[in-house]
């Protein structure tokens, strides 16, 4: 599968607020989440197509890994976007935005996009955060901001796709150095590799957006 | 959703009744994959559906229904997978297959479901198989599964996949296969996985044993390397840096460094001591001193050794420091980094060398012989000393085996180190992959050694001190370190080397791991120590003498060294009892102080901005205390400094361009060297920040109005919301109240903001409307501005209107108008009475003009516009505080400027640049005297310095001389010329007062019509601290820099 670019993404945040359903709501949408069956996954990719450009996804969950500094400094350092997730029925998910954000801005390149995401906004009843304080946060710290569901899959897609339409934004304003893979970047390989494809995770994703979006 | 889902995989097969988290449905999955043991073009997504529809019931299984797993084992059904696996089946499967174990492996929670899958020893095998690693999905999906299998390794799980017995431990070894992968995630994930693999080893000894015996040597010397050639090919960077193009290079190169030394320190803070003596030598004898210290001292020197630069070798060491903090490791470095003779580094390795008979390459910078791979290989055949067999989930029943199995093991592998011991001289002719593991022993026996032994350390060091004292105390300051340090600190062109210097000096003495006595033996106390009573005074001179080139117009000294030096300073003379710092270095550094007040008097008022730049500077420098780690995170002070913003480094680790950072720097210079001085004085600071959080008024305060004014108005927000108040204005701020039910006449708060940051604005089509907005400072780069409120006032006619207008827009001018005169205050400029600036004189209508306002486009027309130009020039004459503004003009206007002495006008004048006030000519004249003194004083000692208090009196006193005459000469002529464009008639009072000319009219008739707030009728406080006497504060500086001038001298011997 040939691609254009490939973005690296890492999804931070406290532990519990389902960073590794989202990822694995994103890149396999046939784990259905409605089973009362909470499954995550730490590593994921999946193609998406952005101004008609086929754009290759890879996301890694830092999750578990937090007791060592230099792993989670080098993450930092490789990737192109970063989702900072936190849950909107825990306060004290939210209140460790700012440690987290601060982190992120030291060892990350100045140019990452951070993508601010408050989880579980099916869980309305028990919502602790509101909206506007998100918002708000977002606002002060200059993040794009949205509130997702891993479990409905609400905004899951637009969280992802939106994250990358800026970081190809970036790119096309020449902010990010390409030909530098150490900015979790990548160009793609030249020529195609011809193998077919079966109906991956990706296509019948793109089936499934139009269904998802308007929910929350 | 649910549907679509069975109909996925029972498509076709009519079986789609059946509940998919089922043991039923995993049987028929079963069925499938019976049905389908080849894989073809047709099957292959209906294979693929079939694992991961496995996966997901076995999840299920896990948490609901432990007979699938029964079923799964008892079926063997693992077979399947790697059977799949083994077909070349090309990535499509691959991938799918390796995610959906990484999915099954993370989500199980039970430990039992784990023991299921992994027995039988199919994860090994799926492990081992040699994936197509070229293809980058493959490879990134591959790592992480074995990521998430290290993650579940614990003391039981551990066992599936080490054995002792055959010395397999494929998840280990088959990861740092890749610790050099091109790829970054790919190298993040096996430090990860041997991280991991590191902290179960700790409860594990046959496991430890293994790890050290048969992979430490192999894996850490390649490391080592790997770390060095990236360090060689950074300082190739460097030195073919031409015009700051390889910075991003560099950057990458220097965070690789970094991320290599993080994972080094987590290693070894694991505390595996078994594993750390054997990293400890590596990184001592094959990188850090062969590398990193050897350049330290022989930069000049030819011959083959590899070499790195001195700045980088600086640069690196203060890194390895600042992060790694294992005692071994950084006792030995500073040894020999402080008292060993680094130029004779390699003789005396030889003798360490013939003493230790271990192998010759020690303490030197050598590739591998063999890879990584290859070494893993022959250690693995040769530890086959049983019959192959591998573990198996039934093992965890025989623990109890298991445990004795290793401790024979151990006493075994101790044995057969005792043999070599004798022998190991003579071990030349053995195979190579003996020797190695001989090697080890012999080195981390060594090592252990050296770390644990603190008697032999004492000896080292009373061996070092009585070397010492053969060559007399003296001796002490020729170690070449020592010099070295001092050399660099004594560059007079840039601060270069310096910075690098300083950073180390940091970073070894706040090294947790460093013995305390090492520091002590250079006289650097490391920091809160208790008892000290002297200090490295060479040392001190030298950073003070830093502190006065910071603190000269031309100053090469960036602000980084500027705040390091003083917290060394501070580190060495600063102790619980007060501060130890002799009477004579105390008063050059009130020297230094004083030469950064008259810093910034060049530029008090030369810039529009002033208020808010020094208020925003105080708030980034107290905000963001200097972080020395972060510092040397950074790659661009690799870099010789440059001046230029347009290389985006940022503004304290580079030299100022252009008068607004020129200005920055003088007020941060002024800053630090005032905190500095207090703190060292014992002194608390008490004008500083100039708005302090707890003097202003906040929400739910109550307040007494009786006798205040008050203008009630409608306040609609931005998001529609409507409400009632009262608008009171205080000296910094404004405030909406709202009447207090228990007591009349008092007032409850429900916004206050401050004045000089707000905006104010009338409404085109409402002449009773008031847009408002206030904005806070922005705290961190990455922040804009955020309003703290932004709103509609609406009053009940349009006088009350114009009336909160002008009072507003008063208010906005008073306000900054109190900030400029504590300003001048703090920078000994006399100032005027404090009855006048509350008063809304004349004078101060005018001086509207040629205020600072942060949000409009006035403050920058006005430089360039003649009418606004000599508007300031008057406002300053009635208004004797603002002395330096007066001598900017004087400049700017030759028929003045002869009025004046000529020491104030001695330099030429028209340029416009601010540098050329009077106090300049006097404090560059002073500055070889002060700075010179501690360098080269025995030889030339008073010389210079008789000249210097003089000059400085006789400065001062033609400033405060002059000064009231020209007053007199002048205001006349230019009063008429200010009150000019006041004369504009107010035809559109609904526009801003504040851009318009239109405001000065209106304030003269504001005057009338609405007296100044009381300030003790809102609260009495909220303001005015006292300000000092000019006087006091001006004359007692001087006395000090007098004093200072003399005793140098005698200080240096």
């Amino acid at each position: 599968m040939t691609y254009a670019y490939l973005f690296k993404y890492i999804i931070i945040g406290d532990t519990g607020v389902g960073k590794s359903c989202l990822l694995l709501q994103f890149t396999d949408k046939r784990f259905q989440p409605v089973h009362d069956l909470t499954i995550g996954v730490e590593f994921g990719a999946r193609m998406v197509n952005i101004d008609g450009k086929q754009i290759k996804l890879q996301i890694w969950d830092t999750a578990g890994q937090e007791s060592f500094r230099s792993i989670t400094r080098s993450y930092y350092r490789g990737a192109a976007g970063a989702l900072l997730v936190y849950d909107i029925t825990r306060r004290e998910t939210f209140n460790h935005l700012t440690s987290w954000l601060e982190d992120a801005r030291q060892h990350s390149s100045s140019n990452m996009v951070i993508m601010l995401i408050g989880n579980k906004s099916d869980l309305e009843s028990r919502r602790d955060v509101k909206r506007e304080e998100g918002e708000a946060f977002a606002r002060e710290h200059g993040l794009i901001f949205m509130e997702t569901s891993a479990k409905t899959a609400c905004n899951v897609e637009e969280a992802f796709i939106n994250t990358a339409k800026e970081i190809y934004r970036k790119i096309q304003q020449g902010l990010f150095d390409v030909h530098n893979e150490a900015n979790g970047i990548k160009i793609g390989p030249q020529q195609s590799i011809s193998t077919s494809v079966g109906p991956s995770a990706s296509q019948r994703n793109s089936r499934d957006i139009g269904s998802n979006s308007g929910c929350c | 959703m649910f549907g679509r889902s069975r109909s996925w995989v029972g498509g076709g097969h009519g079986k789609s009744s059946r509940n998919i988290h089922s043991l039923d449905h995993l049987k028929y999955l079963y069925h499938v994959l019976t049905k389908n043991t080849t894989v073809t073009e047709q099957n292959r997504n209906l294979l693929v559906e079939t694992i991961r529809s496995i996966t997901e019931i076995l999840i299920w299984g896990d948490q609901n229904d432990s007979s699938v797993f029964d079923f799964f084992l008892e079926k063997n059904m693992f077979v399947f997978f790697l059977n799949i696996l083994r077909q070349k089946s090309g990535r499509y499967v691959c991938v799918q297959l390796l995610q959906t174990l990484n999915i099954l492996f993370e989500n199980i929670s039970h430990e039992t479901s784990l023991y299921y899958l992994l027995s039988n020893n199919y994860v090994n095998s799926i492990i081992v198989h040699k994936f197509d690693f070229s293809d980058e999905e493959i490879m990134a999906y591959y790592i992480s599964f074995l990521k998430t299998l290290s993650l579940k390794l614990n003391n039981h799980t551990v066992h599936f996949f080490y054995n002792e017995h055959t010395n397999d431990f494929a998840l280990y070894t088959e990861a740092i296969k890749f610790f050099n992968h091109p790829e970054s995630m790919v190298r993040i994930a096996v430090r990860t996985i041997t991280l991991n693999v590191y902290k179960v080893s700790l409860d594990n000894q046959a496991m430890l044993h293994y790890i050290r015996d048969k992979t430490a040597v192999p894996y850490f010397s390649n490391l080592v390397w790997f770390i060095g050639s990236h360090v060689i090919e950074l300082d190739d960077c460097v030195q073919t840096d031409e015009e700051h193009r390889n910075r991003g290079k560099l950057s990458d190169l220097v965070a690789e460094h970094l991320d290599h030394l993080h994972y080094l320190n987590d290693i070894l803070i694991i505390n595996c001591e078994f594993l750390n003596d054997v990293l400890t030598d590596h990184l001592l004898n094959r990188l850090f001193l062969p590398l990193y210290v050897y350049s330290l001292e022989n930069q000049d020197k030819g011959g083959e050794r590899p070499k790195i630069s001195l700045p980088v070798s600086l640069y690196l060491l203060s890194q390895v420091f600042l992060i790694i903090h294992h005692a071994p490791l950084v006792n030995s470095l500073a040894e020999v980094i402080l008292n060993g003779d680094l130029s004779e580094m390699y003789a005396k390795t030889e003798q360490d060398v013939q003493r230790s008979s271990a192998k010759p390459s020690i303490r030197c910078f050598i590739k591998p012989t063999e890879t990584l791979e290859r070494s893993l290989e022959m250690n693995k055949h040769k530890g086959k000393r049983h019959v192959q067999k591998r573990p198996n989930y039934k093992n965890v029943g025989e623990e109890e085996d298991e445990e004795k199995g290793p401790a024979e093991d151990a006493q075994e592998d101790a044995e057969k180190a005792k043999g070599t011991e004798g022998g190991s001289k003579g071990i030349k002719t053995s195979g190579e992959s003996e020797e190695i593991e001989m090697v080890i022993m012999e080195r981390s026996k060594l090592s252990e050694l050296a770390a644990s032994a603190s008697v032999q350390e004492q000896n080292t060091t009373d061996e070092e001190k009585s070397a010492a004292a053969t060559c007399s105390e003296s001796a002490r300051w020729s170690r070449p370190f020592l010099d070295m340090v001092y050399h660099a600190l004594d560059s007079p062109d840039d601060d270069y080397h310096a910075l690098f210097v300083l950073c180390l000096l940091y970073a070894m003495s706040h090294n947790k791991g460093m013995d305390p006595e090492k520091l002590e033996r250079i006289q650097l106390p490391v920091p809160n120590v208790a008892e000290k009573n002297t200090y490295n005074h060479p040392l001190a001179e030298r950073l003070i003498r830093i502190m006065n080139n910071a603190a000269q117009p031309d100053g090469k000294i960036r602000l980084a060294t500027l705040e390091l030096s003083c917290l060394l300073l501070k580190q060495q003379v600063l102790t619980s009892a007060g501060c130890i710092m002799k009477d004579v270095h105390l008063a050059c550094l009130e020297g230094a102080r004083e030469e950064s007040v008259h810093l910034v008097r060049h530029f008090y008022k030369g810039e529009d901005i002033f208020l808010d730049m020094f208020e925003d500077e105080y708030r980034s420098m107290t905000m963001k205390p200097m972080n020395v780690e972060y510092l040397m995170m950074d790659a661009s002070i690799l870099l010789p400094p440059t001046g230029t913003p347009l290389t985006g480094i940022d503004f304290v680790k580079r030299l100022p361009c252009g008068d607004v950072e020129k200005t920055r720097r003088a007020i941060r210079v002024f800053f630090m060297l005032r905190s500095l001085s207090l703190q060292l004085r014992g002194e608390p600071e008490t004008q500083l920040p100039l708005t302090r959080e707890e003097d202003l008024i906040k929400t739910d305060d109550v307040l007494d109005l009786n006798n205040s004014d008050l203008i009630a108005c409608t306040v609609i927000t931005k998001d529609g919301g409507m409400v009632q108040r009262f608008l009171a204005v205080d000296i910094y701020q404004m405030s909406l109240v709202e009447p207090d039910v228990s007591r009349l006449g008092w007032g409850v708060v429900k916004f206050a903001g401050l004045l000089q940051d707000m905006q104010v604005t009338g409404v085109e089509d409402d002449s009773r409307a008031l847009n408002i907005t206030i904005h806070k400072p922005a705290s961190s780069p990455h922040s804009k501005p955020f309003p703290i409120l932004q709103a509609t006032f609406i009053f009940s006619d349009h006088i009350r209107c114009i009336i909160a207008k002008q009072r507003l827009a008063k208010g906005r001018i008073q306000a900054r108008r109190m900030k400029m005169q504590r300003i001048a205050a703090l920078l000994d400029l006399p100032i005027q009475p404090t009855t006048e600036v509350l008063g809304f004189g004349l004078g101060s209508s005018s001086s509207t003009q040629h205020l600072p306002f942060r949000f409009y486009d006035q403050g920058r027309r006005g430089s360039s516009d003649p009418t606004v130009q000599r508007s300031v020039f008057a406002s300053v004459d009635k208004v004797p505080g603002f002395a330096v503004a007066q001598c900017i003009n004087q400049h700017s206007s030759p028929s003045l400027s002869s009025q004046s002495p000529p020491s104030a006008s001695g330099s030429p004048s028209g340029s416009g640049s601010t540098s050329h006030c009077d106090s300049g000519g006097t404090s560059s004249s002073s500055t070889p005297s002060t700075a010179q003194s501690p360098a080269d004083a025995p030889t030339t000692p008073e010389l210079p310095q008789p000249h210097l208090p003089d000059q400085l009196v006789i400065a001062s006193e033609t400033e405060a001389d002059s000064r009231p005459s020209k007053n007199v000469a002048r205001s006349t002529a230019v009063e008429t010329a200010s009150l000019s464009p006041s004369l504009v008639p107010a035809q559109q009072p609904t526009i801003s007062l504040l851009c318009e000319d239109t405001a000065d009219t209106l304030s003269v008739e504001s005057l009338t019509l609405i007296p100044p707030v009381d300030p003790h009728s809102l609260r009495s406080l909220t303001g005015i601290p006292p300000l000092p006497t000019p006087a006091a504060t001006c004359t007692d500086p001087l006395g000090e820099e007098a004093a200072c001038a003399e005793p140098v001298g005698p200080a240096e011997d």
